[in-house]
C-alpha cells in the first residue's frame, strides 16, 4: 500500500544511521517492503496516543501481540504524566515516552498509531496521523462534528492509509451470527430497529473550578476546544458525560449499537432523512448530556426507522438467560442493545462493543446450502492489520464510522436545539436550519485544528 | 382629516399603547418569574425553569447574564443554561426577528463592564446566531488578550463576508504572536495568506519522563 511520505530504502538507511546514536529507532515495516505490501520482518511498528482508560487496554493488548511477535511498540504518549509513566512500565524498555503526539507523527519508523484520547481529539489526531502517512486505529466515536467526519474520510483517502475505528462490536463472534441470521430473512423484512440503553449519569456532587493537577497538561487536554478553567468533572473518563467532549451514552454506546445496526441493515453509506430527539437534562453539575433520551431516525429508499432510547433500568428488555459455559458466556452487559423488528418476527442483540450476545435462535441457526454468508472478522485488530498489509477495507472503516458518528452527532444536535432536523445524505448537510448548519462544525483552537 | 377620523386614530393609538404596555408588563413578569426560578433553592425548579427560558427571549438576556456570576455555583450554571436555551430557541428557522433581538442584547454584553467568563460564553452564543450586527463588537475583542482566540473562532464561524473582512483587518492589526491564529481562520474561510504557515504538525511540548 502506498504511503504519501514513505522513505525509500536509501533515504531510510541514511536517516537511521544519523539517528542511531541517539534513539534506537525501529525499521518501519514498509521501508523494506515490495511496493504496496508490508515487508521486512512483517511486524507493524506501533505507537500509542492516549494510554489511560481504553488506551491502557489497547496498550496491554498490543504488548501481548508484541510478545507473540506480531508487532513492535515504539512509543507511548499522554498529556498526563502519571499515565505516561504507567504506560512505560507496561510497555517496557525500548519504548520512547512523549507528551506531544506530534513528535510521534514526525518519526518515520512508526507505521501506525492507536489513538485513544477523549472524543474531541479523535478527528484532529486521526487527520494529522493520516497526513503523516500513519495507519490509524482510532477509538469510537469517530468524530464530534459532521465536518470532522468529512475531514477524516478525506484524509484517509488522500493519504491511502488504513483506518479502523474502535466500534469493535462488528468483529465479535456473535455479531457475525446475528448478522448472518438477519440477512437470511429469518425475521423477514426489517423495517425498524430499536436501540436501548440505560441512562447517562448525573453528577450528584458538583465541584467548583480549580487548578489542574500538576501531572495534567490542561491546555493540551482541551486541545481543539475553546479554553475554559479546569474542573475535576471534565476528566479523566467522565469527559464522556459532557456534550462537547464525550456526547453522553448516545455517542459512546450509540457508536457501538448503531454501528451493528447500520452494518446488518446494509445501511453503511446511507443516512436518515430526518432526526428528532427529546431528552431530560441533568438537574445539576457540569455534565450536560441527556440522562434519558429518545431519538428517531427516519430512513427512506429503503424505508426504515432507527431509534435510540436511553430509558430507566426497569424499562429495559429482559436479558436472555444463558449458562456461563455456553460460548460467549452469560450476558454481562444486559443494559444495552437493540431489537430488530421484521415482518415475520423480532430479534434481540445485547451489548455491541467488547461483548455482544445474540439471541439463542441466531446462535443455533445453521446456514443452509445456498444461504447467504457474511464477512466474518478475524478480530478487530487483525482486520485492521489486514487492511494495513493488503489495502483491504476495514470492517469499521472511516466512511462507515463517520456515518455512524453522524447519527450520534445529529441526535445530540436535535436534542440541544429542541427541534427536528432534516438531513441530506448526498450533500452531507442539514437542510433549512442555519443555526444547526453552523453547528455541523466547531472552530478549533490554534494550533490543534484539522 | 375630519374630527371623526382624528378621534378614531386617537382611540386606535391609545389601544395600541395600552396593548404595548400590557405586553411589556407581561414580558417583565416573565423575566421576573424566570429569574426567580433560576435562583430557586430547588435543583428541580431551576432545571424546569432554564428549560422553559427559550420563549422568554431577548428581554431576559441581560438579567440572566447578571445571574451567571452568582456566588451560588448551581444558580450561575442554571442562568447560563437558560441563556443558551434562549439562543437555541431563537435560532430556529423562521424566527429571524426574535434572533436579531437576542443578538442585539448579546452584543451589548461584550463590553469591558462584563466579566471575561460571561463575555466568552456570549461570544460562543453569537457564533451560533450572530450575523452582521455582531461582527464589529466581536472583532473589537481581537485586541483583548483574554478573548481574542474566542473572537477569532467566532468570526471564523459566522457565515458572512463581513466576518471575513473583519478577520482580514484583524490579521493586519494583530501582533506577531497572534498572526498565525488569524491566518488559520482566514485559510479556513478560503482566503490566501502569505507567510505564517500552518503550525498544526509542529510539536512543541517535550516530556521530562525518561524511557526505561
Amino acid at each position: 500500500m502506498k504511503k504519501s511520505n514513505k522513505l525509500n530504502r536509501r533515504e531510510f538507511l541514511a536517516a537511521a544511521g544519523a539517528a542511531a546514536a541517539s534513539i534506537p529507532y525501529l525499521i518501519p515495516s514498509g521501508v523494506l517492503a515490495q511496493p504496496g505490501r508490508i515487508g521486512a520482518n512483517e511486524k507493524i511498528t506501533m505507537a500509542h496516543i492516549g494510554v489511560g482508560g481504553m488506551g491502557g487496554y489497547h496498550l496491554n493488548d498490543m504488548v501481548q501481540r508484541r510478545n507473540q511477535g506480531q508487532v513492535n511498540i515504539a512509543a507511548v504518549c499522554d498529556i498526563d504524566k502519571n499515565r505516561l509513566i504507567n504506560a512505560l512500565k507496561t510497555a517496557g524498555p525500548g519504548v520512547e515516552p512523549y507528551h506531544d503526539y506530534r513528535y510521534i507523527l514526525q518519526r518515520k519508523d512508526i507505521d501506525a498509531v492507536v489513538i485513544a484520547t477523549p472524543d474531541h481529539w479523535h478527528g484532529v489526531q486521526m487527520v494529522h496521523a493520516a497526513e503523516c502517512g500513519k495507519h490509524v486505529y482510532v477509538e469510537k466515536p469517530a468524530c464530534c462534528t459532521i465536518e470532522e467526519g468529512k475531514a477524516m474520510v478525506a484524509a484517509a483517502k488522500k493519504n491511502n492509509v488504513s483506518v479502523q475505528v474502535g466500534s469493535q462490536g462488528r468483529s465479535q463472534p456473535e455479531a457475525y451470527l446475528a448478522h448472518r441470521y438477519l440477512v437470511n430473512g429469518n425475521i423477514g423484512h426489517i423495517n425498524r430497529v430499536d436501540c436501548f440503553h440505560y441512562p447517562s449519569p448525573e453528577d450528584n456532587n458538583p465541584v467548583p473550578d480549580s487548578d489542574p493537577p500538576a501531572e495534567l497538561d490542561w491546555d493540551m487536554w482541551l486541545g481543539p476546544l475553546h479554553w475554559r478553567p479546569y474542573n475535576q468533572r471534565y476528566c479523566h473518563g467522565v469527559f464522556r458525560w459532557l456534550l462537547e467532549s464525550g456526547g453522553g451514552q448516545i455517542r459512546d454506546r450509540g457508536a457501538h449499537v448503531m454501528s451493528c445496526a447500520m452494518w446488518w441493515m446494509g445501511a453503511d453509506g446511507t443516512g436518515p432523512v430526518t432526526v428528532e430527539a427529546t431528552g431530560t437534562a441533568p438537574k445539576q453539575g457540569l455534565w450536560d448530556s441527556a440522562v434519558l433520551m429518545d431519538v428517531t431516525y427516519t430512513f427512506k429508499n429503503p424505508d426504515w426507522v432507527l431509534t435510540w432510547r436511553q430509558m430507566p433500568n426497569d424499562k429495559l428488555p429482559k436479558a436472555e438467560e444463558r449458562t456461563g459455559d455456553e460460548p460467549g458466556g452469560k450476558i454481562s452487559r444486559p443494559g444495552y442493545g437493540a431489537i430488530y423488528r421484521g415482518d415475520k418476527g423480532e430479534f434481540i442483540h445485547w451489548g455491541g462493543d467488547g461483548g455482544t450476545w445474540a439471541e439463542k435462535k441466531a446462535r443455533e441457526w445453521e446456514l443452509p446450502i445456498g444461504g447467504k454468508d457474511v464477512y466474518k472478522s478475524p478480530g478487530h485488530k487483525e482486520d485492521w492489520f489486514k487492511g494495513i498489509k493488503t489495502g483491504a477495507k476495514t470492517i469499521m472503516n472511516i466512511e462507515a464510522a463517520a456515518g455512524v458518528a453522524n447519527l450520534c452527532v445529529l441526535g445530540n444536535l436535535s436534542y440541544i436545539l429542541g427541534r427536528k432536523l432534516e438531513w441530506d445524505q448526498a450533500k452531507q448537510t442539514i437542510v433549512g436550519d442555519q443555526q444547526a448548519q453552523r453547528m455541523m462544525s466547531r472552530p478549533q483552537r490554534h494550533p490543534y485544528h484539522l | 382629516m375630519s374630527t371623526n377620523s382624528l378621534k378614531k386614530t386617537s382611540i386606535a393609538a391609545g389601544a395600541a399603547g395600552v396593548m404595548a404596555q400590557m405586553a411589556s408588563t407581561a414580558q417583565a413578569q416573565g423575566v421576573d418569574e424566570l429569574i426567580a426560578g433560576i435562583k430557586s433553592d430547588s435543583a428541580e425548579k431551576r432545571t424546569e425553569t432554564w428549560q422553559s427560558a427559550g420563549e422568554v427571549g431577548a428581554p431576559a438576556v441581560k438579567s440572566l447574564a447578571k445571574v451567571m456570576t452568582d456566588d451560588e455555583l448551581e444558580v450561575a450554571r442554571a442562568a447560563k443554561r437558560a441563556l443558551w436555551q434562549i439562543v437555541r430557541y431563537t435560532g430556529r428557522p423562521g424566527a429571524n426577528q426574535e434572533r436579531r433581538a437576542v443578538e442585539t442584547e448579546l452584543t451589548g454584553l461584550l463590553g469591558d463592564d462584563q466579566p471575561v467568563a460571561v463575555r466568552r460564553e456570549v461570544l460562543w452564543m453569537l457564533s451560533e446566531i450572530g450575523a452582521r450586527r455582531s461582527i464589529e463588537p466581536v472583532a473589537g475583542l481581537l485586541r483583548n488578550e483574554d478573548l481574542r482566540e474566542d473572537a477569532r473562532m467566532v468570526l471564523e464561524r459566522v457565515p458572512n463576508r463581513r466576518a471575513v473582512a473583519a478577520l482580514k483587518a484583524g490579521f493586519e492589526a494583530a501582533p506577531e504572536d497572534f498572526k498565525p491564529n488569524m491566518a488559520q481562520s482566514l485559510r479556513k474561510r478560503g482566503e490566501e495568506v502569505a507567510g505564517y504557515p500552518c503550525q498544526k504538525l509542529v510539536p512543541t511540548k517535550k516530556t521530562d519522563v525518561k524511557p526505561l
